[in-house]
């Protein structure tokens, strides 16, 4: 009987905005090691989606300018239709995602991609990029840059041929 | 109607569905994107029962619930202990709307625009993500909030710039933009301690100031600039200015009378216009060829082809109006030349912009700005990009500074927060200093900062290094954790390490020694190979050329023990002694 239900894969891609600088100069600027600055995007139904500085976008996989991603981890599959999706990002992107909802530590794209995640199959992304903001909070250096960087929203671009959910 | 307490195991419902009434109550969160809210349930109920619950609880009709859990859609049919929904757990709802799914909604573009306007069409299907194309137009979206944050949502924007031109140049005349156009974050920048520290050193930005190739020109031509920067009285006044801002602007208007008046005086027009043509041309015409068209100078880096030190000149009593124009024009173009390139506050490229020091560019002391940050973005996306910054006039200039003047660097650092806590560290890189940044200037390092091979294959090293420091940590002892004194000179020859380490016991100065060592070999080594066997570019007798003449004037008279000394100790003229102490005969 659950043959006949249609499933979707669903997978995260990982970036390092910092293309690896991060993890080279962390330990000296932040006195602790940094993996890399995480940005992370839901695959599913052949888009890609994140959430930015403008919103939710989506694009082709792959398709922003941060080119392909670092690292793929599988979510698994979803029983959950794409017009479900839709609405589901729909809803989401007039409430609590939308463009100027965005944080860099605290409402970011990680914390969306964590969202849809579980809203897709229940399960969540991996935690050391959830933990990245306190980790660099967490250093005197972090807090500092803190008022600037509260500023500043990531918003990767080559979504122009996706959509703005707002 | 659904009660907590009951502990009535049939349903709370009207309906008198007769169901097997062991199951105890659960509560299971739904949460929708909007909200979420707790219900209570039987925990062997059906889905459909749930989603009675819903309904009410949600005032939606049962069948525009969705359900999902881990993942799956939950049927009417089922139960909730067949999905494994237990006390505590969240399932998440979708409310769909009226309208069910009308594929091919191309419509999507502009109902998502409309979306905001709360209309019936929310949650329309926009069920093509695909196919909509256009609707990117909707980009630089009405619908966001015009407040402070637009300001620094170009900032974003400026990935797409950034990596279109990739030029640092144009890079930082947005950052500019943004921080004219964003007094609050000025504000910010100004308060910022590391800021602050490096402005109340007059002498650090007297430094910087000098070490700009068209200041020096300028100053070649005014010899008035350079009694201005050398004047600390000044300097400091500039700074107290610069900090603030509502002085700032009365000085700005002092300025802009005090230049009107002169004009009314018998050929005070010419004198004007000849400080404009003498001074101001060059520098913006230097600025403009710098920094592409931006009469501005730019942020980044530390020194700016537009800061000029004070106008408080201008304080002094206007000049005598019957006295020769001449007199007048020393003091005068003094005060006019900080009105030209730079920065801040008015748009004005007049000669009457009275702007002393950019407090932005001078924030961009070393870490904290916006600009840095977006900076590490950019570059990690284009290293094209840094291979520009690194080659900017401006950029080899302060590298040129710091690296003459190794107290200018240190201080620096100290006021680096970063370190402030740890004295340690601030040693280990004060000894390390002059070295890295004589590594800095060499061009091999750079060309390895900026090939991406390079630079992975060195962080590799230096993972290498990280484990095998954990595996067998009598060997390096705590090597890394220290001052690590600039990224690319992790990674040198693990091989050589072995082989001093147990020369020497486990103290700071033999961490030092083998600081050095990699550091030697890294800046010798020209990058790149940056492993055993180093390809010295030079011959260690003229690296260690000083070191050499401070031995022998030390009594140690024999060159070759000497030079070997001093290979083996890496530069080290301390450890190189002790080196040949120990050698002679005990």
């Amino acid at each position: 009987m659950d043959k006949n239900i249609p499933r979707y894969n669903v997978q995260l891609y990982i970036y390092d905005l910092s293309r690896g600088m991060a993890r080279s100069l962390s330990p000296i600027m932040l006195g602790k090691q940094l993996g890399g600055i995480w940005h992370t995007a839901i695959v599913a139904y052949g888009d890609e989606f994140f959430f930015g500085g403008e919103g939710i976008s989506s694009c082709s996989p792959g398709g922003t300018m941060l080119g392909p991603p670092d690292t793929v981890v599988e979510l698994g599959e979803t029983e959950v239709t794409e017009e479900i999706f839709m609405d589901y990002l729909s809803s989401l992107g007039e409430t609590t995602y939308r463009g100027d909802r965005y944080r860099l530590f605290e409402h970011n794209c990680n914390t969306f991609t964590n969202e849809v995640a579980q809203f897709l199959t229940g399960r969540t992304i991996p935690s050391y990029i959830t933990d990245l903001p306190s980790e660099v909070l967490s250093t005197p250096f972090g807090q500092i840059l803190r008022p600037i960087l509260d500023s500043i929203h990531i918003a990767p671009p080559g979504a122009g041929n996706g959509f703005h959910i707002w | 109607m659904a009660e907590q307490g009951a502990a009535d195991p049939v349903n709370n419902n009207n309906n008198n569905k007769p169901e097997a009434s062991e199951g105890t109550i659960i509560k299971v969160t739904v949460k929708t994107p909007k909200d979420k809210e707790e219900i209570a349930i039987a925990e062997d109920a059906s889905v459909t029962q749930f989603k009675e619950e819903i309904s009410k609880r949600f005032k939606a009709k049962q069948d525009q619930l969705v359900l999902i859990f881990a993942g799956k859609i939950l049927k009417d049919g089922d139960s909730l202990s067949q999905h494994g929904i237990k006390d505590g757990l969240t399932v998440h709802l979708v409310i769909k709307t009226a309208h069910k799914a009308t594929d091919g909604g191309s419509t999507s573009a502009s109902s998502s625009a409309s979306t905001q306007v709360g209309s019936s069409s929310t949650s329309s299907p926009a069920a093509n993500p695909a196919s909509t194309t256009g609707p990117a137009g909707s980009g630089p979206a009405p619908t966001q909030t015009p407040n402070l944050m637009s300001g620094f949502g170009d900032l974003a924007n400026l990935a797409g710039l950034g990596m279109g031109s990739a030029n640092f140049m144009e890079l930082q005349q947005q950052m500019q933009r943004q921080l004219m156009s964003n007094p609050e974050m000025l504000s910010q920048i100004m308060e910022n301690p590391l800021v602050q520290n490096m402005m109340s050193n007059p002498d650090l930005m007297r430094q910087m100031i000098v070490a700009n190739p068209q200041m020096q020109q300028l100053m070649e031509r005014n010899p008035e600039i350079s009694h201005m920067l050398n004047n600390p009285e000044l300097m400091r006044q500039t700074m107290e200015l610069a900090r603030n801002p509502a002085m700032m602007q009365e000085m700005m208007r002092n300025q802009d009378r005090a230049l009107s008046n002169l004009e009314s005086i018998p050929g005070g027009y010419n004198a004007l216009r000849r400080m404009y043509t003498d001074i101001q041309e060059p520098m913006f015409s230097a600025a403009r060829e710098q920094f592409g068209n931006n009469p501005f100078s730019a942020l980044g880096g530390a020194s700016d082809s537009g800061v000029q030190p004070s106008r408080t000149e201008n304080r002094e009593p206007l000049p005598n109006p019957w006295g020769p124009p001449n007199s007048s024009n020393p003091s005068e173009s003094g005060g006019a030349t900080t009105g030209s390139t730079s920065t801040s506050g008015t748009t004005n490229p007049s000669v009457s912009n009275p702007l002393g020091i950019n407090p932005g560019s001078l924030g961009n002391g070393m870490f904290n700005s916006p600009g840095m940050q977006s900076l590490l973005q950019q570059i990690s996306e284009n290293p094209q990009l840094m291979q520009n910054m690194l080659s900017a006039p401006y950029m080899r200039s302060m590298m040129q500074s710091l690296a003459q003047n190794p107290e200018l660097a240190s201080q620096v650092m100290v006021n680096n927060p970063l370190f402030a806590g740890n004295p340690q560290l601030q040693e280990q890189f004060r000894a390390q200093l002059p070295v890295f940044l004589q590594q800095m200037q060499n061009p091999e390092a750079l060309s390895v900062m900026t090939n991406p091979r390079a630079m992975q294959a060195l962080m590799q090293i230096q993972q290498g290094l990280q484990t095998l420091q954990t595996e067998a940590p009598g060997l390096m002892p705590s090597l890394m954790t220290g001052g690590i004194p600039g990224v690319p000179t992790g990674g040198a020859a693990p091989a050589e390490n072995p082989a001093s380490s147990p020369s020497s016991a486990t103290t700071s100065p033999a961490q030092q020694q083998l600081m050095q060592q990699m550091l030697q070999m890294f800046a010798g080594g020209g990058g790149g190979s940056g492993g055993a066997g180093s390809a010295t570019t030079q011959t260690p007798e003229v690296r260690f050329q000083t070191q050499l003449e401070q031995l022998s004037a030390m009594g140690f008279i024999n060159r070759e023990a000497n030079l070997q000394a001093l290979i083996a100790t890496g530069g080290d003229i301390n450890a190189a002694i002790e080196r040949l102490l120990g050698s002679q005969p005990s």
